[in-house]
């Protein structure tokens, strides 16, 4: 095996750099900040990385390669909460989200030292500006060494992970593929290390140069500071740091388990580590605790429906011990049928100037929203395409008018809409979403998520936004206290692997924000017209796909069971299959329909249902709020 | 108590009426799935039946009047009443002799006017058209019918029959034997004792038959068990039941049309509960004409291991207005049975294997996105329903 053609990735940060300065003459190095790094293995595109050690524990699955990681013995400097007053009196923490290790490793301190500061993420800048009072920071890497000496208190997370449990803490390490190193390779890294750190100078002196922070100071940083070799005790502290983040299922249950070079060891021989058996797993899922990517998948592959169903129910029953399933009575309008996107798997949308595009008048909206007045209904669902001839004060006057004439819940815009607004008008995202949330807006829906892998995305539906527009949308909306949910289309040209990336980012997301009130999945309707070819999707794998979901967003209050995609008899066997909720009494669904899904039932049937399936039902807002006794 | 039971089942020993009511009254249907399905899986693995089948009426004409059907009408001459003449039910067959079906199922109403050679006569031109044909007609409703009404017993009936080509009778009409049920809704037509005996004799005779029950109305959980036990009990006498069939009652253009329908975890439960408790009844079959393809499919995971077959002519459901199709192309059970992870076997009537299909791989990402280039956008597609 060559190594030319080891396809490396790593973190482009500064303490980073020794173990990859090199590489760059020898490999295709590719460096990138951590959640693109994790992205990129995920979905194939590496065989070994320079990642943080939280990362790769959500991954799951990976090999770390011996000898070499990115720790520290006690203090560390480049990592740290600095506040004015004591950490003790601190009622708000900014946090820099870049390194999930560095906040993970924070909440852990934080809960052992029984304090609870709300969080909130924010970049570094943000971070430091506004450290006051009782708001402190989390700050990583440069940030953290420029404000060395500005803050009158700073704990030092390394150091005072030390102190907690006596063992040097480990942020980052190379984890490969298995199968995918050869001693060469392992042998080739060991060496940059090497090379790497003989050139500490150079580094610190170019780095001084880029960043204004002092080359002496950087280049203690480096060589004091920061450890490079994962000796024993490193190990015992990473496998600590594994196993508090799993107690307290911040991370899934991780192994450190070394890679065995493929050229070195005979067939015959196996690791001495097995990854557990898919009983221990499904016990670990239906307690509640953090699923890796590499477990979801497996669970997606090998458990069976009954297994999967049981754990999932478990979990469902844990979250909701009342035995109550909710639904919503509201009504999808369709006001646009005009787009830009041509989505193939959309039988749906018509192009501009298309004589079959319409955009509905006030006239018949107003109709419309009375009947869902009448009918007891608490709320619009309004999604429409991306039609070019709506300005952004179109559907600020709407959603006045919707507003003020009719008092409903105004759940409306997918990320996809509010993106294409952005752009027409030339606004932020948040710009966009503070206007549309003046005039009426209430939360904001999942749809268009499809599966948040660009590689699916760019075959499926090539004019929509990629996976990080998708999710900064509800990054924005979430901040703000709109809150959203999340949905997945799946049974298109998407692998099992994807299909779990896609919740894993949706779990991330919500560890950020908290902004999802549920999880809705539904499988790819083919029709004629739409421009995929229909597989083999059936009832078998949306129950199975269900249950898996509620096992892996660990994070998520609701997951719903969507009957108006799968049919009121798949969503009913979907209620043991831990979804609580039953979606909505629904007046109409262009998009599905046109694709020849209609299911119309009403409310007494979706109750008779729900009772049908062992559960009280009761009606809810977009906030899962009950609005009636359960019965 | 499902603990019990479920020793009960992994050690071999027979369920009683007091399990199968517990079973029904089990609230994790789920748990109860599970155990029928590791029956099922004992008994044939993934194995999943289907077969290339026909369904003719050739008559709805009726002298019962049973409350569930949506189907019969009185009397020749009312609107809606239909009966073929004998050139017209072989011409179905003929029309579809391009690609034969394996099994011919027929099943009619009880008509006064005819003269029993009509069935005869109908059964030997079946024949002539296509001499491999398996003739399965008439339920032990007619059978009875036809002995009353042509004053003869139950065996000459079916000698006669057999001596002009029918190979096996189908399970229809058995509904809910416990006369409680029964007499409310089809007094007057054969009673459970007189369907069951038409049966035994069929079985002495060499004939194997299926067995039905139509549940989801005013029956009760208890009803429904000792409707199974019934079955039970003559099963192990003669052995001659192959299939055990539920049927789900659909509520629509019939006397009990006030009912709600059968949900899917109902349908789900009553393919489990009948799967533990017919421990001598070979196969249970997930009929999807009367529950649709979704709860058939996954019925297959429920105790289910047969999905009836292609069906083409199928009016009695139709004339209740399920939202099945009328029939699923033979590629579509493939798919279906692939689907819920099941090997998919076409069978002959006996359950002989005529062709085994490939098991399909997990699935995902099989498809294949058309190339967007050969498809303009010029041929977009209507949509059905555009919103005012």
């Amino acid at each position: 095996m060559t190594t030319e053609k080891l396809r490396v990735l790593g973190v482009g940060y500064l303490n980073a750099r020794p173990l990859w300065e090199t590489l760059r003459e020898t490999t295709d190095l590719v460096l990138d900040k951590p959640s693109e790094i994790s992205r990129a293995i995920a979905e194939g595109e590496g065989d070994v990385a320079l990642m943080p050690v939280a990362a790769a524990a959500t991954l799951g699955g990976l090999e770390i390669v011996p000898d070499i990681c990115i720790g520290a013995r006690g203090k560390v400097r480049s990592v740290a909460i600095v506040s004015e007053r004591p950490i003790e009196e601190l009622e708000h923490l900014a946090l820099d989200l870049s390194s999930r290790t560095s906040v993970v490793l924070g909440r852990l301190l934080l809960e052992r030292r029984k304090l609870t500061p709300k969080l909130f993420g924010a970049t570094p800048e943000d971070a430091i500006a506004r450290v006051q009072g009782t708001t402190g920071a989390l700050l990583i890497g440069d940030a953290a060494l420029d404000v060395e000496a500005r803050f009158p208190h700073r704990l030092d997370l390394a150091e005072d992970w030390m102190a907690w449990t006596g063992l040097p803490f480990v942020f980052a390490a190379w984890f490969g593929v298995p199968g995918r190193l050869s001693a060469e390779h392992v042998a080739l890294l060991a060496q940059a290390k090497k090379d790497g750190r003989a050139r500490i100078g150079e580094i610190a002196k170019d780095h001084a140069a880029r960043s204004g922070l002092g080359e002496g100071s950087l280049r203690s940083y480096l060589t004091e500071s920061i450890r490079y070799d994962l000796d024993e005790d490193a190990v015992r502290g990473l496998e600590r740091f594994y196993a508090e983040a799993a107690r307290a299922r911040l991370l899934p249950k991780a192994e450190v388990r070394f890679a065995k070079p493929s050229v070195q060891v005979p067939e015959e021989v196996k690791p001495a580590k097995r990854s557990p058996s898919l009983d221990t797993l499904l016990a670990r899922a239906a307690d509640g605790e953090r699923l890796s990517a590499a477990d979801g998948v497996r669970l997606l592959r090998e458990g069976s429906m009954f297994e999967l169903g049981f754990a999932a129910d478990a979990v469902r029953k844990r979250k909701h011990p009342e035995g109550v399933v909710t639904y919503i009575v509201d009504r999808n309008v369709n006001y646009t049928n005009v787009c830009t996107t041509s989505c193939r798997f959309c039988a749906f949308y018509r192009p501009v100037g298309h004589p079959e595009g319409y955009v509905l008048s006030r006239e018949v909206l107003g109709q419309k929203l009375q009947e869902v007045v009448d009918a007891g209904g608490v709320q619009i669902l309004l999604q429409g395409g991306l039609n070019p001839e709506l300005p952004i004060t179109w559907y600020e006057d709407l959603f006045r008018w919707m507003k003020s004439e009719y008092k409903l819940g105004l759940h409306a815009l997918s990320p996809e809409e509010i993106i294409h607004l952005s752009r027409l008008e030339n606004l932020s995202i948040r710009q966009v979403l503070e206007r549309l949330h003046a005039a009426g807006l209430d939360s904001v829906p999942g749809g268009g998520a499809e599966i948040l892998v660009d590689r699916v995305r760019r075959k499926i539906a090539k004019a929509k936004c990629t996976s990080s527009e998708w999710l900064g949308v509800m990054r924005v909306a979430h901040q703000m206290g709109l809150r959203s949910s999340g949905t997945m289309m799946y049974g298109t040209v998407d692998t099992m692997e994807d299909r779990i990336q896609h919740l894993v980012k949706l779990r991330d997301l919500q560890d950020e924000t908290g902004g999802f009130t549920a999880f809705f999945c539904w499988d790819y309707q083919y029709e004629k017209g739409t421009r995929i070819q229909a597989g083999e999707n059936g009832t078998h794998l949306y129950l199975r796909t269900q249950a898996v979901a509620r096992l892996v967003l660990d994070n998520f209050d609701h997951v719903g069971a969507s009957w108006v995609t799968q049919g009121p008899a798949v969503g009913q066997v979907a209620l043991r299959f831990g979804a609580d909720d039953f979606g909505s009494v629904m007046f109409e669904e262009n998009v599905v329909s046109s694709a020849g899904t209609t299911f119309g039932i009403n409310a007494d049937k979706i109750e008779g249902r729900i009772h049908e399936a062992g559960f009280k039902a009761t009606r809810r807002n977009v906030r899962y709020d009950w609005l009636t006794e359960p019965a | 108590m499902l603990d019990r039971i479920r020793e009960k089942v992994r050690a071999g020993e027979r369920l009683t009426f007091d399990d199968g009511v517990a079973l029904f009254l089990e609230p994790d249907v789920l748990a109860v799935g599970q155990l029928a399905n590791e029956v099922r899986e004992k008994r044939h693995g993934d194995r999943t039946y289907f077969n290339k089948n026909m369904r003719l009426e050739t008559t709805n004409v009726c002298v019962a009047s049973c409350l569930f059907c949506s189907f019969a009408k009185l009397e020749e001459h009312m609107p809606g009443a239909h009966t073929m003449s004998l050139e017209d039910a072989w011409k179905e067959l003929e029309s579809r002799m391009d690609d034969p079906p394996s099994e011919l199922h027929v099943v009619n109403g009880l008509h006064p006017g005819l003269p029993f050679s009509y069935y005869e006569d109908l059964l030997r031109g079946f024949k002539r058209i296509h001499p491999s044909i398996h003739l399965k007609c008439f339920t032990a409703v007619e059978i009875h019918f036809f002995a009353q009404h042509y004053g003869m017993t139950h065996r000459e009936v079916l000698e006669k029959l057999m001596a002009a080509g029918l190979d096996s009778l189908p399970g229809g009409g058995a509904e809910i034997f416990h006369p409680e049920v029964r007499k409310k809704i089809s007094d007057d037509k054969a009673t459970a004792d007189e369907y069951l005996e038409v049966h035994r004799v069929a079985h002495q005779l060499g004939m194997k038959t299926g067995v039905t029950m139509l549940y989801g109305h005013i029956e009760t959980f208890a009803h429904r068990v000792d409707h199974m036990l019934r079955v039970r009990e003559l099963q192990d006498e003669t052995g001659g039941f192959q299939v055990f069939i539920p049927l789900a009652f659909h509520p629509d253009g019939n006397g009990m049309k006030n009912l709600p329908a059968p949900t899917a975890i109902d349908d789900l439960r009553t393919i489990a509960v009948s799967r533990l408790l017919l421990d001598n009844v070979d196969h249970i079959k997930s009929y999807w004409v009367a529950s649709g393809p979704d709860v058939a499919q996954m019925a297959l995971r429920f105790g289910a291991d047969d999905i009836d077959g292609t069906i083409v002519h199928e009016t009695i459901y139709k004339a209740a207005n399920t939202a099945s199709p009328g029939a699923l192309a033979y590629e579509e059970l493939v798919r279906l049975i692939r689907e819920a992870g099941r090997i998919p076997i076409e069978r002959d009537t006996f359950y002989n294997v005529v062709k085994e299909h490939p098991k399909a791989a997990v699935p995902e990402a099989a498809l294949k996105v058309k190339d967007r280039e050969r498809k303009p956008r010029t041929k977009l597609p209507i949509a059905k329903e555009v919103s005012s």
